[in-house]
């Protein structure tokens, strides 16, 4: 594994309408770190993604991935080795079925037969899914969770080094949520989650990144910038639930003390 | 195809365990084009012909076992469209004249036409149909590209088969959202709404098309999809092509011997 396998140089970014999206953004991602990039609507998260595995070349800038620059010729080995889960399932899993959507990334790559079939099969089982179940499913009539799952193994499938992702928890039920944080808890891969719950962040990642209107504004430990209510406030942000609760444990909820004494 | 996508389920008699389910996908496909063609080419009035074809026809159908009301009913559903077309084929010139009502004659010869077009409809209709019946969209899709089908038009198909279902759903979704805010109006007010409402389903469509691609090239897509193994033809595949030639040919044959 690579010690940095992102590294960002004064990146800027002008979409051709004129909206500034990025502004000389600069940072370096370790290896095997999760790292949580957190920001209003609007403050160029997305467009910061799309630069992690080639999808937008820099205009003004520097993006290096693994030890290679973003340029035509490299960017096959750039998507090997940073998977991208978008944040609508439905524009990734374009499939007709499960097994042929998880087999598209392998294909790609040249991989075939047993091989193939180890791969999805191992990817499948890394999300919780049986693949004895789900393969020949469509993609049509999964749920949101489970579409997600298959869009995440979809990813691993290629063995990627790096995982991006894109408003993970987005449109999850409380259980979908929880089984997806679990589930990246126990991937040994460096991440970077691109989020609006704060929550999950704090749960998952010890680095933050906060983007405001294009600009980086805050890089350093979680904690830390989630405890600072006026620096969230002022970027639109705003702390995690459960900082904003007096009661941290089920039973110091206030009706706990009711159901206790039955 | 299309008019059958998203409602039910396209292959409800694809698991079955007869001979023409045992043929893999790239022959049954084969089979059912030849037959159209065989069925489409024939000149008008080639009554012997098509009662060859049409027990070809009944033999497959009743060899795959497929639900027939089921069948019926979506050449029924598809028959209705080629009516419309069909209609303007009886009004024609020549033959005797045998009924008219001011410039309007119906004549031997557009009945000819008439029957004919309507057997060669009817026939291609109900292939098609078992074809669909009992093959699962995806195999068909395997099926076009080991036939060597463009692979770029079966990762069109592919997509449309994967997208229309989530259209249908966008555009149910803005017909709610335009209903629970009380769009009642005359017609011509629901008729505006209704052309906006397709207006943006197109960008919105757009635009997903835009996230699509990119979610491919995120995952290594270089212009041409993937392919996985194919199916492996084995002799009963070769007899089946074989007999679906001699059997066309034969159709043929019958006009042009005696």
């Amino acid at each position: 594994m690579h010690h940095n396998p992102i590294s960002i140089q004064s990146l800027s970014y002008v979409y051709s309408d004129g909206t500034q999206a990025l502004k000389e953004i600069s940072l370096s991602i370790r290896a095997s770190e999760r790292v949580a990039l957190v920001g209003a609507n609007g403050s160029g998260k997305s467009t910061l993604l799309l630069h992690f595995n080639g999808l937008l070349t820099p205009q003004t800038g520097e993006v290096v991935v693994g030890e290679l620059a973003i340029e035509p010729q490299n960017l096959k080995q750039i998507r090997n080795f940073v998977g991208l889960v978008f944040q609508n399932p439905d524009d990734q899993l374009f499939m007709p079925t499960v097994w042929e959507d998880v087999t598209f990334g392998p294909l790609n790559q040249g991989v075939k037969g047993e091989a193939l079939n180890h791969r999805v099969i191992h990817a499948l089982q890394a999300v919780g899914l049986d693949p004895s179940l789900y393969t020949s499913r469509s993609a049509n009539g999964l749920s949101g969770g489970e579409k997600k799952r298959v869009a995440i193994a979809g990813v691993l499938a290629m063995q990627p080094q790096v995982l991006v992702l894109d408003e993970p928890s987005a449109q999850l039920d409380p259980r979908s949520r929880r089984q997806l944080i679990e589930l990246l808890d126990s991937l040994p891969l460096t991440q970077l989650i691109a989020t609006h719950d704060l929550d999950l962040a704090l749960e998952l990642c010890d680095r933050t990144i906060v983007l405001s209107q294009g600009q980086i504004v805050y890089d350093g430990e979680t904690e830390r910038v989630l405890s600072d209510p006026e620096l969230l406030a002022k970027h639109a942000l705003e702390s995690p639930l459960c900082y904003s609760r007096p009661y941290c444990h089920v039973e110091d909820a206030p009706l706990s003390a009711l159901l206790h004494s039955h | 195809m299309l008019l059958h996508i998203g409602g039910f389920r396209l292959d409800i008699d694809s698991q079955g365990e007869t001979i023409w389910h045992h043929l893999i996908p790239q022959t049954r496909v084969l089979c059912a084009v030849l037959f159209v063609f065989a069925i489409a080419l024939t000149p008008n009035g080639r009554w012997w012909t098509w009662a060859i074809y049409g027990t070809t026809v009944t033999a497959i159908i009743l060899a795959s076992r497929v639900s027939l009301q089921v069948l019926l009913k979506r050449v029924a559903v598809e028959f209705v469209f080629m009516g419309v077309v069909i209609l303007g084929t009886l009004f024609r010139d020549g033959g005797q004249v045998l009924w008219q009502w001011g410039w309007l004659r119906v004549t031997t010869e557009g009945l000819t036409i008439l029957g004919s077009v309507s057997i060669k409809a009817l026939l291609s209709l109900l292939v098609m149909n078992v074809l669909i019946l009992t093959t699962s969209v995806p195999a068909l899709l395997h099926a076009l590209a080991a036939l060597r089908v463009p692979p770029l038009l079966v990762a069109i198909l592919a997509s449309m088969y994967r997208y229309i279902a989530v259209l249908a759903e966008e555009f149910n979704s803005m017909q709610r959202a335009a209903r629970s805010r009380n769009l009642l109006g005359n017609g011509e007010r629901q008729r505006t709404v209704i052309g906006n409402m397709f207006g943006s389903l197109f960008i919105r469509t757009y635009e997903r098309g835009e996230r699509v691609h990119q979610a491919m090239l995120a995952r290594g897509y270089e212009g041409f999809p993937p392919m996985a193994d194919v199916p492996q033809t084995k002799q009963r595949d070769i007899v089946a092509i074989t007999l679906t030639a001699i059997l066309a040919l034969s159709g043929q044959a019958i006009y042009l011997l005696f």
